[in-house]
């Protein structure tokens, strides 16, 4: 046919158009289980199958072509009405989707249809040719109430005797492709078909190559700059002329830096279009019934915000069919509809995209969740007592809430609540949950439209200007003269402030940026005492922390440019802006701030519950303590202050390294400590029980080791007053806790007691 | 929708099909025989190119498409006075012998079953009587 490079024009159109087209499918087949008889869906379903198939024999695709035929034949009998559609068939087609796709890929990449057998799908699909369904029989989703019955019977009556009427296939609206069409047409057909066929006949719209859109940011963003250096030479000067025209640049520029703000604009419903499939069948494979229903697809966000939260979408959707809508017979026993209802809505407000994704399922129950993060040391019992029915919810996004043994293979390993909460956090926006138990639950979220332009607080620090997005500014604190010596305080080498009674750990930013190694250590003098000390109260993760500068400016818009190749592996800084006066200043990751000043540990081992404040007053201790009970009922705890982690290991995970019990914990093994070994008189567990073990583990200067205990009563804050009487190996007294006696255990001497060297490299406890 | 050297020269081919794949492959082969081609996605668009111009040497059309699809174009350009003598070939898959009878007995000229070489495409032109490079 035509020539060599013609040709791959042709196989990029076939590429791309195929693509598209499958995306419409997946969609369309779904849409088809819910409405079989849908004349308009299935000649659709037909034509995109035919299409791909005629194109196959002029490119030599002949496994696609074969695959491709047998669709056909299937999709024929359908449209025609001499089959039905049914469960069976539906899933049979979308693998026959996914094997398109699969090959697909295999084009693009190798530019042949790939070396996979297709033979058992072949025959799946021929089989079904020849199933012979009645027509009567439909897609499991039954309707629940009688008079939907009766408006699906009467829609489905109609449509036939529409058909009756027709020659030809009745007129089916044009496919809307998710992407933009290729089709350039500056000038338009000219044509007046009449509004009524539908909208999307004359496609305005061009493909662009994202680089170059990218391009053409940067070059807006320099314009801005450029316009902002004249603007600055127009104050001084009288030329009317040159000022009128400076204002026209002025103008154009704003409106050229918009648009081109526009172009990267996209809908949502580009990452929501595949949610149905995905919902389908995963619900299918848990056996639960639920329908998706979206609403707001044109609602339209940035290029890069829409693949930042992609993911944690995906997430939530598969949490909401695995955890949140319970299956059909729990359902109906509790007069819910045997079908759930998964709504996911997205639109406009406030300068800001909203997604709400609600489910009519369980709910989420406020006591469990406290439970589990009593259980996971996540707070404190006086905390968890302290909180609102809404903040026991937002638990669920501490990190350590869900563990990852937990994970199914459903809701994907590693992806908790938290990972969402951090990805839509990280590009400026929040999430948060409501829910009622035993109706369902509603999740928001909250995006800045661009992550071009931010509000962003100006700060100064060493002479120099930073930007701090506003989003993760809480408050502004000035300490004046005597307060800003005395305000400080000094825990445990860090410095603090106490803040309305919290502790607010201080990160000085001058110390920071001038390259503050690993350890904190001790602040920089400060020049002179009483001078004016400026803290910014910033949220990072999950805690709160202060950044001092020196100086806090306005609060302005900034564009948010890229950082250069040198200084992209800096960890403190997330861009760079120009400012007005045309000099740049560098835009603080408040994150990585606060990483770098030890204010927020590296994710995985996050210590437990808030830092102990020790006030020293003679014997009585105000501590954060661990409560744990012996076989026999005997009460002991131990200082939460060195404790890492609680986990549980399942009995059989033991294993023997020696004459140590071990079990193997995050990539390394763990020596087990049994108290009964260690302390006098302290009973052995019982040996045959099927109950996981539980331990507490202790982690220094990256060692560990696991205290095995029987039973976790609490975490209690309380003052302890320690009687220090007889003293026995392993316990450094006993007190008053919660109305009982309790043994304080000596937790340094006990681990010491079966490794001596446990705390060698690091500060003796 | 003309494509060509500027100064407006007549559409010499059209060809309606819905998949912009096959209207590339077919583009670039009718230019390789010399013809300025012009583009529609379906039978309506079609029309509306065929009556906003002049007439073009050869429609070459698909038969399943969205909106208005070949057959019941063929019955539209045969039943339009404007259009008469008009040369169309349905091209496409649809190989059943009663399709191709339906095809013809609606007035097509010429039928081409895809996949075709560019030899086969040539035979056809030359039955039509249609010139080409």
């Amino acid at each position: 046919m035509a020539a060599a490079d013609d040709m791959d024009e042709v196989v990029k159109e076939f590429l791309v158009e195929s693509h598209s087209n499958l995306d419409q499918l997946d969609r369309d087949l779904i849409a088809l289980e819910k409405d079989p008889r849908s004349h308009e869906i299935l000649a659709n379903v037909f034509r995109t199958i035919h299409t791909i198939k005629g194109s196959c024999g002029f490119l030599g695709y002949g496994r696609l072509e074969s695959v491709a035929h047998v669709g056909e034949n299937l999709l024929s009998r359908l449209r025609d009405g001499r089959l039905g559609l049914n469960t069976e068939m539906t899933s049979a087609l979308l693998a026959m989707v996914d094997a398109v796709r699969k090959m697909l890929a295999s084009i693009e990449e190798s530019g042949g249809d790939g070396e996979e057998d297709y033979a058992a799908l072949i025959a799946r699909l021929n089989a079904l040719q020849t199933s012979l369904v009645p027509e009567s029989e439909v897609a499991p989703s039954v309707p629940s109430e009688p008079g939907d019955a009766a408006a699906k019977a009467d829609r489905s009556g109609r449509r036939r005797a529409r058909r009756a009427s027709d020659e030809a296939p009745p007129a089916a609206p044009a496919t809307s492709a998710e992407a933009p069409n290729l089709f350039d047409d500056p000038e338009g057909i000219g044509l007046d078909l009449g509004s009524e066929r539908g909208s999307t006949l004359v496609e305005r719209t061009v493909r662009v190559d994202v680089g170059l859109l990218d391009k053409l940011m940067n070059l807006a963003g320099e314009l801005v700059l450029a316009r902002n250096q004249i603007l600055q030479f127009s104050i001084s000067q009288h030329d009317a002329g040159f000022i009128a025209t400076s204002q026209r640049l002025n103008l154009i520029t704003t409106e050229l830096q918009e648009g081109v703000m526009k172009t990267r604009m996209q809908p949502i419903g580009n990452i929501w279009s595949k949610f149905p499939r995905v919902v389908r069948d995963l619900a299918l494979f848990c056996g639960k019934q639920i329908r998706i229903e979206m609403e707001g697809r044109d609602t339209e966000l940035d290029k890069t915000i829409i693949e930042a939260i992609r993911d944690p979408l995906t997430h939530l959707v598969r949490n909401a069919v695995d955890h949140g809508i319970e299956a059909p017979e729990v359902r109906r026993a509790a007069g819910k509809p045997a079908e759930g209802r998964l709504f996911m809505r997205a639109f406009h407000e406030g300068g800001q995209v909203n997604i709400k994704i609600s489910d009519d399922g369980g709910g989420i129950d406020p006591e469990r969740v406290k439970q589990r993060a009593l259980e996971r040391g996540l707070v404190t019992a006086e905390q968890a007592g302290r909180l609102s029915e809404r903040e026991l919810l937002s638990l669920i996004f501490l990190p350590g809430f869900s563990t990852a043994s937990k994970v199914t293979s459903l809701s994907g390993r590693g992806v908790g609540m938290d990972v969402v909460r951090t990805n839509v956090e990280k590009i400026g926006g929040a999430v948060d949950v409501q829910s009622l138990l035993g109706q369902g639950t509603i999740i928001n979220i909250k995006i800045p439209l661009t992550l071009a332009i931010i509000p962003a607080l100006i700060v100064t620090s060493g002479g120099e200007r930073y930007a701090i997005p506003q989003v993760s500014l809480l408050e502004l604190v000035r300490l004046d003269g005597e307060q800003a010596c005395s305000g400080i305080e000094m825990i445990h080498g860090a410095p603090v402030y106490r803040l309305r009674g919290n502790l607010l750990p201080l990160v000085y930013l001058d110390r920071e940026l001038a390259g503050g190694e690993a350890d904190g250590g001790t602040p920089a003098p400060r020049r002179g005492g009483g001078e004016t000390l400026n803290i910014v109260v910033l949220r990072a993760d999950d805690r709160q922390f202060g950044l001092v500068v020196e100086g806090v400016s306005d609060t302005e818009e900034i564009v948010v440019k890229p950082l250069g190749q040198q200084l992209k592996g800096i960890s403190v800084f997330a861009g760079a802006t120009i400012m007005g006066d045309g000099r740049v200043s560098l835009i603080l990751d408040v994150v990585g701030i606060a990483q770098r000043g030890h204010v927020v540990s590296a994710a995985r081992d996050r210590a437990l519950a808030e830092e102990a404040v020790t006030i020293d007053d003679g014997h009585a201790e105000r501590q954060t303590l661990l409560v744990l009970a012996s076989a026999d009922g005997r009460r002991m705890a131990v200082s939460l202050s060195m404790v890492a982690r609680l986990e549980e290991f399942p009995r059989d995970a033991v294993e023997r390294a020696g004459r140590q019990h071990v079990v193997q914990y995050r990539g390394e093994i763990l020596p087990l400590i049994h108290l009964a070994d260690v302390l006098d008189g302290c009973p052995s567990p019982a040996t045959d029980s099927n109950e996981p073990l539980r331990v507490v583990v202790y982690t220094e200067a990256g060692r560990s080791v696991g205290l095995v205990v029987d039973r976790i009563l609490d975490i209690v804050e309380d003052t302890v007053t320690l009687q220090r009487g007889v003293s026995r190996r392993g316990v450094l007294g006993s007190a008053v806790i919660q109305h009982h006696v309790t043994e304080l255990l000596d937790v340094p001497r006990i681990i010491r007691a079966v490794d001596a060297t446990f705390f060698d490299n690091s500060a003796a406890a | 929708m003309t494509e060509g050297p500027p100064g407006g020269q007549v559409v010499r081919a059209l060809v309606i099909d819905d998949s912009s794949a096959m209207r590339t492959l077919l583009r670039r082969t009718l230019r390789e025989l010399g013809f300025d081609v012009g583009e529609a996605k379906h039978g309506l668009e079609g029309l509306a190119c065929l009556r906003g111009g002049e007439m073009p040497a050869i429609v070459l059309v698909d038969w399943n498409m969205p909106e208005m699809g070949g057959l019941e174009f063929v019955r539209a350009v045969r039943q339009d006075e404007a259009l008469k003598g008009l040369v169309v070939m349905m091209v496409t898959t649809e190989s059943g012998a009663s399709q191709v009878e339906a095809a013809l007995s609606a007035g097509a000229n010429e039928y081409l079953m895809k996949p075709f070489t560019k030899d086969a495409l040539v035979e056809k032109l030359e039955l039509l009587g249609v010139e080409h490079r």
